[in-house]
Protein backbone atom coordinates (compact mmCIF):
# COMPACT_ATOMS: atom_id res chain seq x y z
CA UNK A 1 0.00 0.00 0.00
CA UNK A 2 1.47 3.17 -0.79
CA UNK A 3 1.71 5.95 1.22
CA UNK A 4 -0.77 8.58 1.71
CA UNK A 5 1.12 11.44 0.13
CA UNK A 6 2.17 9.20 -3.12
CA UNK A 7 -1.73 8.18 -3.56
CA UNK A 8 -2.73 11.98 -3.30
CA UNK A 9 0.18 12.96 -6.20
CA UNK A 10 -1.48 9.79 -8.22
CA UNK A 11 -5.20 10.66 -7.33
CA UNK A 12 -4.21 14.39 -8.62
CA UNK A 13 -3.05 13.38 -11.64
CA UNK A 14 -6.12 10.77 -12.73
CA UNK A 15 -8.23 14.15 -11.95
CA UNK A 16 -5.65 16.21 -14.06
CA UNK A 17 -5.43 13.59 -17.08
CA UNK A 18 -9.56 13.35 -16.73
CA UNK A 19 -11.91 15.27 -19.54
CA UNK A 20 -15.01 15.79 -16.44
CA UNK A 21 -15.32 15.52 -13.01
CA UNK A 22 -14.82 12.10 -11.70
CA UNK A 23 -16.64 9.43 -9.08
CA UNK A 24 -14.77 7.74 -6.41
CA UNK A 25 -15.65 4.45 -9.07
CA UNK A 26 -13.77 6.23 -11.47
CA UNK A 27 -10.66 7.51 -9.88
CA UNK A 28 -10.35 4.07 -8.26
CA UNK A 29 -10.63 2.09 -11.64
CA UNK A 30 -8.07 5.07 -13.24
CA UNK A 31 -5.70 4.07 -10.48
CA UNK A 32 -5.34 0.86 -11.39
CA UNK A 33 -4.57 -0.61 -8.78
CA UNK A 34 -6.37 -3.49 -7.35
CA UNK A 35 -6.06 -3.58 -3.63
CA UNK A 36 -7.18 0.12 -2.83
CA UNK A 37 -9.66 0.48 -1.06
CA UNK A 38 -13.00 2.72 -2.27
CA UNK A 39 -13.10 4.39 1.26
CA UNK A 40 -9.09 5.06 0.80
CA UNK A 41 -9.63 6.88 -1.77
CA UNK A 42 -12.74 8.65 -0.22
CA UNK A 43 -10.27 9.57 2.13
CA UNK A 44 -7.74 11.01 -0.27
CA UNK A 45 -9.95 13.13 -2.07
CA UNK A 46 -11.27 14.62 1.25
CA UNK A 47 -7.87 15.99 2.47
CA UNK A 48 -7.89 17.23 -1.67
CA UNK A 49 -10.61 19.03 -0.66
CA UNK A 50 -9.34 20.73 2.43
CA UNK A 51 -6.02 21.50 0.57
CA UNK A 52 -8.29 23.11 -1.65
CA UNK A 53 -7.03 21.27 -4.39
CA UNK A 54 -10.48 19.15 -5.47
CA UNK A 55 -13.61 20.38 -5.94
CA UNK A 56 -16.40 18.51 -4.98
CA UNK A 57 -19.92 18.77 -7.19
CA UNK A 58 -23.17 16.76 -6.74
CA UNK A 59 -24.18 14.62 -9.59
CA UNK A 60 -27.36 13.16 -8.49
CA UNK A 61 -26.58 10.80 -5.75
CA UNK A 62 -23.43 10.48 -6.25
CA UNK A 63 -20.21 13.17 -5.93
CA UNK A 64 -17.76 13.76 -8.93
CA UNK A 65 -14.36 15.16 -7.88
CA UNK A 66 -12.89 18.00 -10.21
CA UNK A 67 -9.18 19.57 -9.84
CA UNK A 68 -9.59 22.99 -8.26
CA UNK A 69 -7.04 24.49 -11.07
CA UNK A 70 -5.67 22.65 -13.39
CA UNK A 71 -1.48 21.45 -13.41
CA UNK A 72 -0.53 24.15 -15.97
CA UNK A 73 -2.07 26.90 -13.42
CA UNK A 74 -0.71 24.58 -10.37
CA UNK A 75 2.88 24.59 -11.38
CA UNK A 76 2.46 28.52 -12.70
CA UNK A 77 1.39 28.92 -9.15
CA UNK A 78 4.50 27.34 -7.74
CA UNK A 79 6.81 28.26 -9.85
CA UNK A 80 5.76 32.06 -9.25
CA UNK A 81 5.84 31.78 -5.75
CA UNK A 82 9.33 30.37 -6.06
CA UNK A 83 10.48 32.43 -8.27
CA UNK A 84 9.49 35.69 -7.76
CA UNK A 85 11.79 38.39 -6.39
CA UNK A 86 9.73 41.10 -6.62
CA UNK A 87 8.07 41.08 -3.07
CA UNK A 88 11.23 40.02 -2.09
CA UNK A 89 9.85 37.54 0.07
CA UNK A 90 9.11 39.58 2.62
CA UNK A 91 7.70 37.18 4.92
CA UNK A 92 10.53 34.84 4.26
CA UNK A 93 8.14 31.70 3.65
CA UNK A 94 10.84 29.92 1.34
CA UNK A 95 14.31 30.13 1.65
CA UNK A 96 16.50 30.48 -1.63
CA UNK A 97 19.62 28.38 -2.43
CA UNK A 98 20.68 31.91 -4.58
CA UNK A 99 19.24 34.76 -6.06
CA UNK A 100 19.99 35.25 -9.73
CA UNK A 101 22.49 38.34 -10.45
CA UNK A 102 22.94 40.63 -12.98
CA UNK A 103 25.81 39.67 -15.78
CA UNK A 104 28.33 41.62 -14.28
CA UNK A 105 28.04 40.61 -10.63
CA UNK A 106 27.92 36.73 -12.31
CA UNK A 107 31.31 37.54 -13.98
CA UNK A 108 32.61 39.00 -10.10
CA UNK A 109 31.46 35.91 -9.43
CA UNK A 110 33.21 33.71 -11.71
CA UNK A 111 36.88 35.62 -10.90
CA UNK A 112 36.67 34.96 -7.29
CA UNK A 113 35.70 31.58 -8.03
CA UNK A 114 38.88 30.92 -10.54
CA UNK A 115 40.86 31.92 -7.40
CA UNK A 116 39.27 29.45 -5.30
CA UNK A 117 39.73 26.60 -7.59
CA UNK A 118 43.72 27.85 -7.91
CA UNK A 119 44.06 28.15 -4.52
CA UNK A 120 42.77 24.03 -3.89
CA UNK A 121 44.88 22.71 -7.25
CA UNK A 122 47.99 24.78 -6.24
CA UNK B 1 14.56 62.31 33.88
CA UNK B 2 14.42 58.91 33.39
CA UNK B 3 11.23 58.35 31.00
CA UNK B 4 13.50 61.08 29.00
CA UNK B 5 16.73 59.27 28.67
CA UNK B 6 14.90 55.85 28.19
CA UNK B 7 12.89 57.45 25.38
CA UNK B 8 15.72 58.95 23.35
CA UNK B 9 17.77 55.87 23.90
CA UNK B 10 14.56 53.54 22.67
CA UNK B 11 14.98 55.91 19.22
CA UNK B 12 18.41 56.11 19.07
CA UNK B 13 18.26 52.50 19.35
CA UNK B 14 15.65 52.38 16.45
CA UNK B 15 17.02 54.47 13.96
CA UNK B 16 20.83 55.85 14.08
CA UNK B 17 22.23 53.02 15.66
CA UNK B 18 21.10 50.10 12.86
CA UNK B 19 22.47 52.89 10.12
CA UNK B 20 25.48 53.35 11.55
CA UNK B 21 25.91 49.64 12.06
CA UNK B 22 24.85 48.66 8.78
CA UNK B 23 27.51 50.70 7.20
CA UNK B 24 30.31 48.65 9.25
CA UNK B 25 30.58 45.27 8.05
CA UNK B 26 30.77 43.56 11.10
CA UNK B 27 27.44 41.34 11.41
CA UNK B 28 28.09 40.09 7.57
CA UNK B 29 32.20 38.84 9.02
CA UNK B 30 30.53 37.00 11.88
CA UNK B 31 26.70 36.23 11.09
CA UNK B 32 26.34 34.26 14.20
CA UNK B 33 27.01 37.15 16.17
CA UNK B 34 26.02 39.29 13.61
CA UNK B 35 21.80 38.07 14.48
CA UNK B 36 22.57 38.28 18.42
CA UNK B 37 23.93 41.64 17.97
CA UNK B 38 21.20 42.88 15.50
CA UNK B 39 18.30 40.96 17.52
CA UNK B 40 19.79 42.40 20.95
CA UNK B 41 19.22 46.50 19.53
CA UNK B 42 16.72 45.37 18.63
CA UNK B 43 15.33 43.74 21.76
CA UNK B 44 17.17 47.15 23.78
CA UNK B 45 14.87 49.39 22.08
CA UNK B 46 11.92 47.89 23.33
CA UNK B 47 12.71 47.47 26.77
CA UNK B 48 14.00 51.09 26.60
CA UNK B 49 10.73 52.29 25.14
CA UNK B 50 8.52 50.07 27.44
CA UNK B 51 10.63 51.18 30.84
CA UNK B 52 10.02 54.98 29.79
CA UNK B 53 6.24 54.10 29.79
CA UNK B 54 6.54 52.16 33.03
CA UNK B 55 8.61 55.10 34.65
CA UNK B 56 5.77 57.51 33.18
CA UNK B 57 3.37 55.90 34.95
CA UNK B 58 4.52 55.84 38.25
CA UNK B 59 5.73 59.42 38.02
CA UNK B 60 2.38 60.44 37.05
CA UNK B 61 0.35 58.79 40.32
CA UNK B 62 3.41 59.92 42.42
CA UNK B 63 4.71 63.62 41.67
CA UNK B 64 3.68 66.32 43.65
CA UNK B 65 3.02 69.25 41.88
CA UNK B 66 1.62 68.30 38.44
CA UNK B 67 1.33 70.75 35.08
CA UNK B 68 -0.02 70.64 32.24
CA UNK B 69 3.13 70.28 29.94
CA UNK B 70 4.29 67.48 31.75
CA UNK B 71 1.32 65.79 31.94
CA UNK B 72 1.15 66.10 28.11
CA UNK B 73 4.56 65.01 27.83
CA UNK B 74 4.32 61.84 29.92
CA UNK B 75 1.03 61.01 28.52
CA UNK B 76 2.61 61.24 25.07
CA UNK B 77 5.52 58.78 26.26
CA UNK B 78 2.95 56.50 27.88
CA UNK B 79 0.72 56.25 24.77
CA UNK B 80 4.15 55.28 22.80
CA UNK B 81 5.25 52.58 24.97
CA UNK B 82 1.24 50.97 24.54
CA UNK B 83 1.45 51.97 20.99
CA UNK B 84 5.41 49.81 20.87
CA UNK B 85 3.71 46.55 22.57
CA UNK B 86 0.72 46.40 21.00
CA UNK B 87 2.35 46.75 17.39
CA UNK B 88 5.14 44.21 18.05
CA UNK B 89 2.33 41.86 19.13
CA UNK B 90 -0.15 42.45 16.72
CA UNK B 91 3.60 41.90 13.98
CA UNK B 92 4.42 39.08 15.28
CA UNK B 93 0.77 37.60 14.64
CA UNK B 94 0.38 38.56 11.57
CA UNK B 95 3.96 37.71 9.85
CA UNK B 96 3.36 34.31 11.80
CA UNK B 97 -0.23 33.47 10.17
CA UNK B 98 1.04 34.38 7.13
CA UNK B 99 4.02 32.55 7.16
CA UNK B 100 2.66 29.43 7.86
CA UNK B 101 -0.35 29.85 5.40
CA UNK B 102 2.09 30.65 2.25
CA UNK B 103 4.23 27.68 3.20
CA UNK B 104 1.28 25.55 3.40
CA UNK B 105 0.51 25.87 0.32
CA UNK B 106 3.87 25.70 -1.50
CA UNK B 107 3.89 22.50 0.77
CA UNK B 108 0.76 20.77 -0.66
CA UNK B 109 1.56 22.61 -4.08
CA UNK B 110 5.20 20.97 -4.19
CA UNK B 111 4.09 17.05 -2.98
CA UNK B 112 1.41 17.19 -5.76
CA UNK B 113 3.72 18.11 -8.41
CA UNK B 114 7.23 17.12 -7.33
CA UNK B 115 8.37 13.55 -7.41
CA UNK B 116 9.70 12.46 -4.19
CA UNK B 117 12.98 10.16 -4.14
CA UNK B 118 13.53 7.45 -1.88
CA UNK B 119 16.81 8.62 -0.15
CA UNK B 120 15.73 11.69 1.22
CA UNK B 121 12.32 12.15 2.63
CA UNK B 122 11.86 15.74 2.63
CA UNK B 123 13.43 16.11 -1.04
CA UNK B 124 10.84 17.18 -3.67
CA UNK B 125 12.41 17.20 -7.53
CA UNK B 126 10.15 19.18 -9.74
CA UNK B 127 10.38 18.40 -13.29
CA UNK B 128 11.34 22.22 -14.74
CA UNK B 129 14.71 22.82 -17.14
CA UNK B 130 15.01 26.37 -15.23
CA UNK B 131 17.21 25.72 -12.10
CA UNK B 132 15.62 25.72 -8.89
CA UNK B 133 16.54 25.13 -5.07
CA UNK B 134 15.27 26.33 -2.22
CA UNK B 135 13.34 25.16 0.81
CA UNK B 136 10.12 25.38 2.69
CA UNK B 137 11.15 25.48 6.30
CA UNK B 138 9.03 24.94 9.11
CA UNK B 139 8.80 23.03 12.39
CA UNK B 140 6.27 20.21 10.60
CA UNK B 141 7.36 18.51 7.56
CA UNK B 142 9.93 20.57 5.80
CA UNK B 143 10.51 20.02 2.22
CA UNK B 144 13.58 20.76 -0.06
CA UNK B 145 12.46 21.41 -3.40
CA UNK B 146 15.26 21.49 -6.63
CA UNK B 147 14.43 20.95 -10.24
CA UNK B 148 15.51 18.68 -12.82
CA UNK B 149 17.09 21.77 -14.38
CA UNK B 150 19.64 21.82 -11.24
CA UNK B 151 20.27 18.25 -11.00
CA UNK B 152 21.24 18.41 -15.19
CA UNK B 153 23.16 21.89 -14.55
CA UNK B 154 25.51 20.59 -11.86
CA UNK B 155 27.73 18.06 -10.80
CA UNK B 156 27.28 15.41 -8.19
CA UNK B 157 29.97 17.36 -5.62
CA UNK B 158 27.98 20.70 -6.58
CA UNK B 159 24.19 19.25 -6.01
CA UNK B 160 25.45 17.52 -2.77
CA UNK B 161 26.60 20.90 -1.34
CA UNK B 162 23.47 22.61 -2.38
CA UNK B 163 21.17 19.93 -0.49
CA UNK B 164 23.88 20.08 2.46
CA UNK B 165 22.75 24.17 2.44
CA UNK B 166 19.06 23.77 2.18
CA UNK B 167 19.79 21.22 4.79
CA UNK B 168 21.49 23.52 7.20
CA UNK B 169 18.33 26.11 6.85
CA UNK B 170 16.11 23.01 7.80
CA UNK B 171 18.24 21.78 10.64
CA UNK B 172 19.03 24.62 12.41
CA UNK B 173 15.47 26.73 11.94
CA UNK B 174 16.84 29.64 9.99
CA UNK B 175 13.24 30.73 9.42
CA UNK B 176 12.82 31.23 13.08
CA UNK B 177 15.42 34.10 12.84
CA UNK B 178 14.14 35.22 9.40
CA UNK B 179 10.83 35.69 10.95
CA UNK B 180 11.97 37.36 14.33
CA UNK B 181 13.61 39.84 11.90
CA UNK B 182 10.86 40.02 9.82
CA UNK B 183 8.25 40.71 12.58
CA UNK B 184 10.81 43.59 13.91
CA UNK B 185 10.54 44.98 10.72
CA UNK B 186 7.29 44.68 10.71
CA UNK B 187 6.74 46.00 14.04
CA UNK B 188 8.41 49.34 13.83
CA UNK B 189 6.99 52.27 11.77
CA UNK B 190 8.19 53.27 8.36
CA UNK B 191 9.73 56.54 9.29
CA UNK B 192 11.68 54.93 12.16
CA UNK B 193 13.25 52.23 10.92
CA UNK B 194 15.93 51.15 8.23
CA UNK B 195 15.81 48.43 5.64
CA UNK B 196 19.41 46.91 7.05
CA UNK B 197 18.66 44.66 9.74
CA UNK B 198 16.07 42.83 7.31
CA UNK B 199 18.83 42.47 4.57
CA UNK B 200 21.34 41.60 6.36
CA UNK B 201 19.59 38.72 8.18
CA UNK B 202 18.73 37.17 4.56
CA UNK B 203 22.60 37.31 3.73
CA UNK B 204 23.60 36.24 7.34
CA UNK B 205 21.51 33.10 7.44
CA UNK B 206 22.75 32.28 4.22
CA UNK B 207 26.57 33.02 4.90
CA UNK B 208 25.94 30.25 7.54
CA UNK B 209 24.13 27.57 5.95
CA UNK B 210 26.75 27.86 3.22
CA UNK B 211 29.37 27.69 6.57
CA UNK B 212 28.01 24.27 6.73
CA UNK B 213 27.97 22.93 3.25
CA UNK B 214 31.26 23.73 3.45
CA UNK B 215 32.24 21.75 6.24
CA UNK B 216 31.00 18.44 5.09
CA UNK B 217 31.42 19.07 1.24
CA UNK B 218 34.73 21.50 1.09
CA UNK B 219 34.19 25.26 -0.33
CA UNK B 220 34.93 24.58 -3.86
CA UNK B 221 31.74 23.01 -4.96
CA UNK B 222 29.58 25.40 -2.77
CA UNK B 223 31.02 28.20 -4.52
CA UNK B 224 30.87 26.65 -8.12
CA UNK B 225 27.13 25.72 -7.54
CA UNK B 226 26.90 29.61 -6.37
CA UNK B 227 28.40 30.79 -9.48
CA UNK B 228 25.84 28.45 -11.42
CA UNK B 229 23.11 29.09 -9.55
CA UNK B 230 22.98 32.45 -9.36
CA UNK B 231 24.31 33.24 -13.17
CA UNK B 232 21.45 30.76 -14.28
CA UNK B 233 18.72 32.79 -16.74
CA UNK B 234 15.90 32.86 -15.20
CA UNK B 235 12.29 33.72 -16.63
CA UNK B 236 10.39 37.05 -16.55
CA UNK B 237 13.50 39.16 -16.03
CA UNK B 238 13.65 38.39 -12.36
CA UNK B 239 16.25 39.47 -10.64
CA UNK B 240 16.91 39.09 -7.34
CA UNK B 241 18.95 41.24 -4.12
CA UNK B 242 22.38 40.28 -5.66
CA UNK B 243 24.17 41.70 -2.53
CA UNK B 244 24.29 38.60 -0.92
CA UNK B 245 26.38 36.02 -3.96
CA UNK B 246 28.99 39.08 -3.44
CA UNK B 247 29.14 38.47 -0.04
CA UNK B 248 28.70 34.86 0.18
CA UNK B 249 31.35 34.16 -1.88
CA UNK B 250 34.32 36.19 -0.44
CA UNK B 251 33.38 34.38 2.62
CA UNK B 252 33.91 31.07 0.51
CA UNK B 253 37.22 32.73 -0.64
CA UNK B 254 38.32 33.38 2.97
CA UNK B 255 40.61 30.22 4.05
CA UNK B 256 39.59 30.74 7.68
CA UNK B 257 36.58 33.26 8.11
CA UNK B 258 36.34 32.48 11.37
CA UNK B 259 37.15 36.07 12.93
CA UNK B 260 37.05 35.41 16.98
CA UNK B 261 38.16 38.74 17.66
CA UNK B 262 35.20 40.63 15.80
CA UNK B 263 32.53 37.89 17.18
CA UNK B 264 33.77 38.50 20.43
CA UNK B 265 32.90 42.34 19.58
CA UNK B 266 29.96 41.95 18.45
CA UNK B 267 29.00 39.66 21.98
CA UNK B 268 30.25 42.03 24.07
CA UNK B 269 28.24 44.96 22.15
CA UNK B 270 25.24 43.54 22.50
CA UNK B 271 25.71 42.40 26.23
CA UNK B 272 26.18 46.48 26.65
CA UNK B 273 23.69 47.83 24.77
CA UNK B 274 21.08 44.98 26.88
CA UNK B 275 22.59 45.65 30.33
CA UNK B 276 23.38 49.21 30.44
CA UNK B 277 20.37 50.71 29.76
CA UNK B 278 18.97 48.23 32.45
CA UNK B 279 21.59 48.86 34.98
CA UNK B 280 22.57 53.22 34.80
CA UNK B 281 18.76 54.07 34.48
CA UNK B 282 16.17 51.15 35.07
CA UNK B 283 17.93 50.20 38.93
CA UNK B 284 18.70 53.62 40.30
CA UNK B 285 14.98 54.18 39.04
CA UNK B 286 13.63 50.91 40.70
CA UNK B 287 15.06 51.85 43.93
CA UNK B 288 13.59 55.18 43.75
CA UNK B 289 10.61 53.56 42.57
CA UNK B 290 10.47 51.20 45.51
CA UNK B 291 10.94 54.26 48.47
CA UNK B 292 8.42 56.15 46.83
CA UNK B 293 6.02 53.73 47.21
CA UNK B 294 6.79 52.55 50.76
CA UNK B 295 7.39 55.67 52.13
Amino acid sequence: MPRLGELERSVMNVLWDAAAPLTVREVLDGLGERDLAYTTIMTVLDRLGTKEMVRRERDGRAFRYAPALTRDAATSELLHAALDEAGTDRTAALVHFARTVDPAEAQALRAALDEIESRNSG
Amino acid sequence: MTPVLLGLIGLALALPVPAALARTSLPLLVPRAGIVLWQSFALAAILAISGAALSTALWLVTHDQLTWWRIALHLTILGIGVLVWSRFWWAAWTVWRETQSRRRRQRHLVDLLGEADGMAPALRVLQEETPIAYCVPGMSSPRIVVSQGTISTLSAAEYAAVLEHERAHVRRRHDLVLEAFTVLHVAFPRFLRTDAPLVQSQVMVELLADDAARRSCGEAPVARALVALAGAPTPAGALGSGGAAGVRMSRLRDPDPRNPAASIAAYTISVVVLVAPTVLLAVPWMVHAWHTLTT
